[in-house]
């Protein structure tokens, strides 16, 4: 009697203290609508859509995008072998670099934005980690489906890749990063970057 | 005594014949004789695109193993690699399903990724990435042109 008693209290110990910090269905895709709510809002803001406040709302869409966005993490993925090889100092540079070169790229495209209509289809939480898919509706009637990689930190669901058309982020730069640093060198890789980015 | 001399060379000839032709559609049905060396890792694709079994597995174009099951699992495909076991791939590494050529045979790239954590036999490789259909792809360019 007594040994079940303990057993009870052990239990119901167990289901108090050792709780994980509760993850709730639906909580990294949830928290990705927010975060392109968010954007979403900024874009449509008619306050900021003169010309000279460009650069205001860019910042503004990036200040959003970072708090969901794992730049590092998304870095140290493309780099893959080569990243434990660096410095402290190389990695955060590379980090800035590597945003930078994200920046380029996609905020034009997210700034001529003429999506319809987004649809969440979904997401598959395994661990720790967790995929949501996502289609986009343009304008001109064609979908694109996006998927995001996210990972979880401390409470917050954060993107390391994403996967547009099934073409993946990391794995097109992994690629890259790759044959550029075996042909030539790190430091190269650096300079072209840098180069790209002085040309904006 | 003459006869059953013959009939032994001939039935040993036979004999002879059948391990050859064993040998032979092993080796190129490329089947494993009883396990085989290296270990097995799985995948999850939401497309396997064609991908099947017996199907390459490369590393920077080199073949490190072969895939040895495809079921569905959840709606999903649910690849088993077998991968040699000189090889390690790591936690962060990309499986992706690729074509040779144009029109080719599918085959499954692993990039390998920068993670000191390895993934032990029996584990899943988390990212991957499934076929990319090139025909609907283009099908989208040709149509936003116009």
């Amino acid at each position: 009697m007594l040994q079940i008693f303990l057993l009870q209290v052990i239990l119901l110990l167990s289901l108090t203290f050792g709780m994980e910090p509760i993850t709730f269905a639906g909580e990294p895709q949830e928290q990705l609508r927010q975060t392109t709510d968010k954007v979403l809002a900024i874009l449509s803001d008619p306050a900021l859509k003169s010309h000279n406040k460009l650069k205001e709302r860019r910042e503004l869409i990036l200040k959003v995008v970072d708090e969901r966005f794992d730049w590092e993490e998304m870095a140290r993925r493309s780099l893959a072998r080569h990243w434990a090889q660096r410095s402290p100092e190389e990695k955060q540079e590379f980090t800035i670099l590597f945003k930078e070169l994200l920046e380029r790229v996609y905020m034009d495209k997210v700034e001529g934005y003429s999506w319809n209509k987004i649809a969440y289809e979904g997401e598959h939480i395994d661990g720790d980690y967790a995929a949501v898919k996502v289609k986009v509706f343009t304008a001109r009637d064609q979908t694109i489906q996006v998927e995001y990689r996210t990972r979880k930190k401390g409470h917050q669901w954060v993107v390391y890749d994403f996967i547009i058309e099934g073409v993946g982020l990391v794995n097109n730069y992994r690629t890259q990063f790759n044959e550029i640093i075996l042909k030539s060198s790190y430091q190269e890789l650096v300079k072209r970057l840098k180069t790209k980015s002085t040309q904006n | 005594m003459k006869k059953y001399n013959i009939e032994l060379a001939v039935g040993l000839f036979v004999l002879a014949g059948m391990l050859c032709l064993g040998y032979l559609s092993i080796k190129l049905g490329k089947m494993e004789v009883v396990g085989g060396k290296g270990y097995e890792i799985y995948a999850i694709f939401s497309n396997s695109g064609g991908v099947k079994q017996g199907s390459n597995i490369v590393i920077a174009g080199v073949e490190v193993g072969r895939v040895k099951n495809i079921a569905l699992e959840n709606y999903q495909a649910r690849i088993i690699l077998s991968l040699s076991s000189k090889v390690k791939i790591q936690e962060d590494a990309i499986a992706s399903i690729k074509t040779k050529g144009l029109v080719g045979e599918k085959y499954i790239e692993i990039t390998p990724g920068g993670s000191d954590k390895f993934i032990s036999p029996g584990g899943r490789i988390r990212e991957t990435q499934s076929s990319v259909d090139l025909e609907e792809l283009i099908s989208k360019l040709v149509f936003e042109k116009i």
